[in-house]
């Protein structure tokens, strides 16, 4: 019987073991309803799941469906992706290579197989670091010590940290490695031949502490150098001297033959005078034609220093004979004296330098100890300087004039213009106090056009057969374009060329001086008339007058004021009147004071005569034209 | 330990079973709200019993032994030798408060020879997992924590509980066990099978659950149920109980019964927290697995407790209501089958209930279950 019935029946039966059918029928009816329900509760639940089970079939169904498009569509992205990677990988100018945690790689390009002379072979993926850092060595691709740089190699990249490395490889190359390591404890390294870039660092880096031209040490060096020497000097008391050179005349090399054959000269200078010092001293060119040298002395300071300047000099002042011109040229030394002459630096060149100034001032190829009081000349004339500068500008500087008379007629046949400071303090200044300044500072260029200028202006109101004279310093002659210079500026003034006569010195043909030469047939072609001044005070080389057809040759006072007195002078002046009257040249007689004078400078054949007899310098206002000693001093103004 | 079991029926009074009345120190009474709700079944039992703690609670149906009934109530005397009790009793006013309710009551009964508690709380106020945590709070997880969610039949209207004074509604009583000769046993188990896809509970509060997947959840158990049996809602929905679980955790799942549903809002109670984003698949009864459940649970019990050498032993079986509608007459299969694990010397006790407390089977932690036969044994070792 079932189970369930048993139960029944004993829930119906009453309590004298009679069965309650009543209660029997209920109990059976209800478990068959629920049986019913439970069926039909099972049933409908089914029905319901599998309904329920089916849609998300169909919703999973759809989502694969979209999942593999996406993921087809993701797919062409990657290779796409993939496909630019690779350009960027092959076109990139580093090596590049990827491992993985277990120093295999994972790729590389092509780059990086070139620069190690890998093959294909020795790059493929999967290639362990090991393998490739052995090829690499094999192929001569490694530094030298080989082992040491593969165990050194592998060391770095197990520590898992960044790191730069520059490896000089046994052909010479320099490989930079950077290297990054990666999350996943691989790496991404990158490879890059930084040859180039090293050399021209090294370059530039020598090229910081070098003088290009002559490869001596620079001024930078030299500051360094005088700091170790300092230091020395502080700590061991081992004393040094600076010597500071000027070259002479080294511009006037540079002006008539050119910067090649300057440049040339200062390479030779320097290895002169680099061989006049131990190899432990410091030779330093500072610019120009100015050097410098460290020595360390050993014994007397003074005495040591004046045998390597006796050294330096000797070997600067030998003849050098550079492309094919045999020259002579000097230089002059400031010698300062560590500690005596300085505690640093800034003292120490300040000091040699205004030695090296006065022994330049003093007469040149010579060496000059710094004394103290050089400090205060030096302060002089940086205050002269400042004046003068403001000179120009304060429009301090007057014209004054003195006449040039043709012996024969009496009448002035130039007039000389002769430049006078009126300086506010100092009164009138002579041109022999300041033209030297000026032509040191350079403000000679700006003053002699001022003057020449003026002085054009100034003939425009004379008599139309008197010439305006005008001096010309050696100095001038170096700008570059004097011939336009001279054009417009007599055009400026409206003054005919002809009008003008411009007095040189014989320093500008000094050194057969082939540019100054042609300027000079030039400017006489325009119909300017040259005067070579101060005829017999320098070398008063006879050559000269053969090397230029001058106009006039002006015989300096010194000669006329001794013509009574000394024979000599009276044969000199003599000469020259009838050298120039042979070579049809006008010849000048400077300081005529008395008629006794005119009348021996007459006689000596001088065809012009200037001087006090026919009038001292004064202003363009108080000029007289026309001249008898006897006579009103204003005769006309034509 | 001395156990006496006692029933009564409108028509023959108290009666006790074969053997002696003893003085008892505890009783436990479970009968009908109906049967209850006067107070003059507690008053009779405090006449016989005079020193003993009294607790008892009103049913989906009383279980003494292999039967169900729902005229009767089923009562049980114990006299321990060397156990030490203490009761608390606390209202259980709203579910928002359940975690402070028990809280109290963990207080006031945690000591350190606390072995075990056995609680009877309202079924209808009561936020369950809430009410659990709260004891575990004060007392710690060593302490085991058994008992039950009192019913009212079919019903889901009012449900009472009484400690040492007659069952009133919106009451939590608990009893402590003390002392090293208490020993108790615990076992929990469904036997229900899942059916149907798993779902996500998009949208709930608390024990409250609005939606599944988006659709209000009410509209799938209706769907289930059918026209007819979802009228019977509450109850009806208790014939498919919901499985949940935290997706981290799917070993750990949990299955919650059905307490109200609210029409208008299409949401559904349930005996404990329904969280937002776990998993929810139904659930379904086969009578032969549920009672296969049932026995499993017993036997937890009994691998717990071991076999004391003398006195007495009572089982304490608190099943779900949920389980008694599914199977109607075929309820006693799963009271027979317990009771084959437990051999004929141990009296069964119990009742359906709205919600049954237990140590979780897998993680140990005391926590509220729904659908399940709970099964608690106590005994005493006293040699």
């Amino acid at each position: 019987m079932h189970k369930l019935l048993t139960r029944q029946l004993a829930k119906a039966a009453t309590g004298s073991g009679e069965l309650d059918l009543e209660v029997l029928l209920r109990l059976v009816s209800e478990a068959y309803i629920q049986s019913d329900s439970d069926r039909q509760r099972t049933d409908r639940s089914i029905a319901l799941m599998i309904q329920e089970l089916e849609q998300l079939n169909r919703g999973l169904d759809r989502t694969v469906r979209e999942r593999t498009a996406a993921l087809r569509e993701r797919e062409a992205e990657l290779e796409e992706q993939n496909l630019r990677f690779d350009a960027a990988l092959e076109n990139m100018p580093h090596g590049l290579c990827m491992f993985d945690r277990n120093e295999r790689l994972i790729v590389c390009n092509e780059r990086y197989g070139e620069l190690y002379g890998l093959t294909e072979e020795q790059t493929k993926r999967g290639v362990t670091l090991r393998s490739i850092l052995e090829a690499r060595v094999a192929a001569g691709h490694s530094p030298e010590d080989a082992n040491k740089y593969i165990e050194e190699r592998l060391a770095e990249v197990r520590g898992g940290e960044p790191y730069y490395a520059e490896n000089i490889i046994r052909d010479g190359r320099v490989l930079a490695v950077n290297h990054q390591p990666m999350h996943d404890g691989g790496w991404v390294a990158i490879h890059q031949d930084i040859t180039a870039q090293k050399r021209a660092e090294s370059q530039i880096a020598y090229m910081a502490r070098h003088d290009g031209l002559t490869s001596l040490a620079n001024r930078a060096v030299l500051l360094e150098k005088m700091e170790e020497a300092l230091a020395r000097l502080r700590r061991h008391g081992s004393r040094f001297t600076i010597f500071m050179l000027d070259l002479d005349l080294f511009k006037t090399v540079n002006d008539s033959l050119g910067h090649p054959v300057g440049d040339e000269l200062l390479k030779v200078v320097a290895s002169r005078v680099a061989g006049c010092i131990r190899d432990t001293d410091t030779v330093a060119r500072l610019g120009g034609d100015e050097f410098a040298v460290l020595a360390t002395i050993d014994g007397d300071q003074r005495e040591a220093a004046i045998a390597t300047a006796g050294k330096i000099l000797g070997a600067v002042s030998a003849p050098y004979d550079i492309e094919g011109h045999h020259l002579h040229i000097g230089t002059s030394i400031g010698i300062a004296l560590a500690p005596e002459h300085g505690a640093d630096v800034e003292a120490l060149l300040r000091n040699a330098d205004l030695a090296l100034y006065k022994a330049k001032s003093e007469g040149r190829d010579a060496y000059r100890f710094f004394e103290d009081a050089m400090g205060v000349e030096v302060r002089t004339r940086r205050a002269h300087q400042v004046d003068l500068r403001n000179a120009l500008t304060n429009d301090e500087f007057e014209l004054y004039y003195q006449p040039i008379v043709d012996i024969q007629t009496r009448r002035p046949s130039s007039i000389e213009a002769l430049i006078r400071w009126n300086h506010p303090t100092r009164g009138m200044i002579s041109p022999a106090d300041f033209i030297p300044l000026a032509e040191e500072t350079g403000l000679i260029n700006q003053i002699g056009e001022w003057v020449l200028r003026k002085a054009c202006d100034d003939a425009m109101d004379w008599p139309a057969d008197t010439k305006v004279s005008v001096n010309l310093s050696a100095v001038q002659f170096r700008k570059i374009s004097p011939i336009d210079y001279f054009i417009e500026t007599l055009r400026e003034a409206g003054l005919p060329s002809e009008r003008l006569e411009l007095e040189i010195t014989e320093s500008v043909l000094l050194q057969g001086n082939a540019e100054n030469v042609e300027t000079l047939h030039r400017l006489r072609e325009m119909g300017i008339s040259i005067v070579l001044d101060d005829f017999g005070t320098g070398y008063s080389s006879l050559s000269y007058l053969r090397m230029f057809p001058f106009d006039k040759i002006k015989i300096d006072r010194s000669f006329v004021h001794e013509l009574a007195k000394n024979a000599d002078c009276a044969a000199i002046v003599s000469a020259v009147a009838g050298l120039g009257r042979s070579m049809r040249i006008g010849t000048v007689a400077e300081g005529v004071e008395t008629e006794d004078q005119l009348l021996l400078v007459n006689a000596a054949g001088c065809t012009h005569a200037q001087g006090y007899l026919f009038g001292r310098p004064c202003p363009v206002g108080e000029l007289a034209f026309g001249y008898a000693a006897q006579r009103p001093k204003k005769i006309m103004v034509a | 330990m001395r156990v006496a079991q006692l029933s009564w029926s409108e028509t023959a009074g108290w009666s006790t079973s074969p053997g002696e009345r003893t003085n008892a120190d505890l009783v436990f009474f479970f009968g009908t709200r109906k049967a209850l709700t006067c107070g003059a079944r507690y008053q009779e039992l405090r006449a016989m019993y005079p020193d003993a703690h009294i607790l008892g609670c009103s049913t989906g149906g009383q279980i003494r032994n292999h039967d169900v009934t729902d005229d009767e109530i089923a009562a049980a005397a114990i006299r321990f030798d060397a156990t030490r009790l203490r009761v608390a009793c606390e209202p259980a006013l709203s579910p928002d408060r359940s975690r402070a309710c028990g809280d109290a009551i963990g207080r006031q009964l945690a000591a350190p020879d606390l072995v075990g508690i056995f609680v009877l709380s309202d079924g209808l106020n009561v936020n369950g997992s809430e009410l659990v945590a709260g004891i575990i709070g004060a007392v710690g997880k060593n302490v085991a924590v058994t008992g039950g969610l009192a019913g009212d039949g079919a019903e889901f209207h009012e449900t009472l509980v009484g400690a040492d004074g007659p069952p009133r509604k919106q009451m939590v009583a608990a009893v402590g066990f003390y002392g090293r000769a208490i020993r108790i046993g615990h076992g929990s188990a469904g036997g229900w099978d899942e059916f149907g896809p798993r779902r996500q509970i998009t949208k709930s509060r608390g024990n409250i659950l609005f939606e599944f997947d988006g659709e209000p959840a009410l509209d799938l158990y209706e769907r289930y149920l059918g026209e007819e049996e979802a009228r019977g809602l509450p109850g009806s929905g208790l014939l498919f109980p919901l499985r949940i679980f935290d997706p981290e955790r799917p070993d750990h799942d949990i299955v919650r019964t059905i307490l109200a549903v609210d029409h208008d809002a299409r949401s559904m109670t349930f005996a404990g927290d329904v969280p937002e984003g776990w998993t929810a698949q139904l659930m379904r009864g086969n009578f032969d697995r549920l009672a296969a459940g049932a026995a499993m649970a017993a036997r937890q019990a009994v691998d717990g407790v071991g076999s004391p050498r003398d006195g007495d032993q009572l089982a304490i079986l608190v099943s779900c209501i949920g389980r008694r509608l599914l199977m109607g007459q075929h309820t006693a299969d799963e009271l027979e089958a317990t009771g084959a694990e437990f051999g004929p010397k141990i009296p069964q006790l119990g009742f359906y209930s709205y919600g049954e407390i237990s140590p979780h089977r897998v993680s140990g932690v005391c926590e509220l279950h729904n659908q399940t036969m709970t099964v608690t044994t106590i005994g005493e070792a006293t040699g």
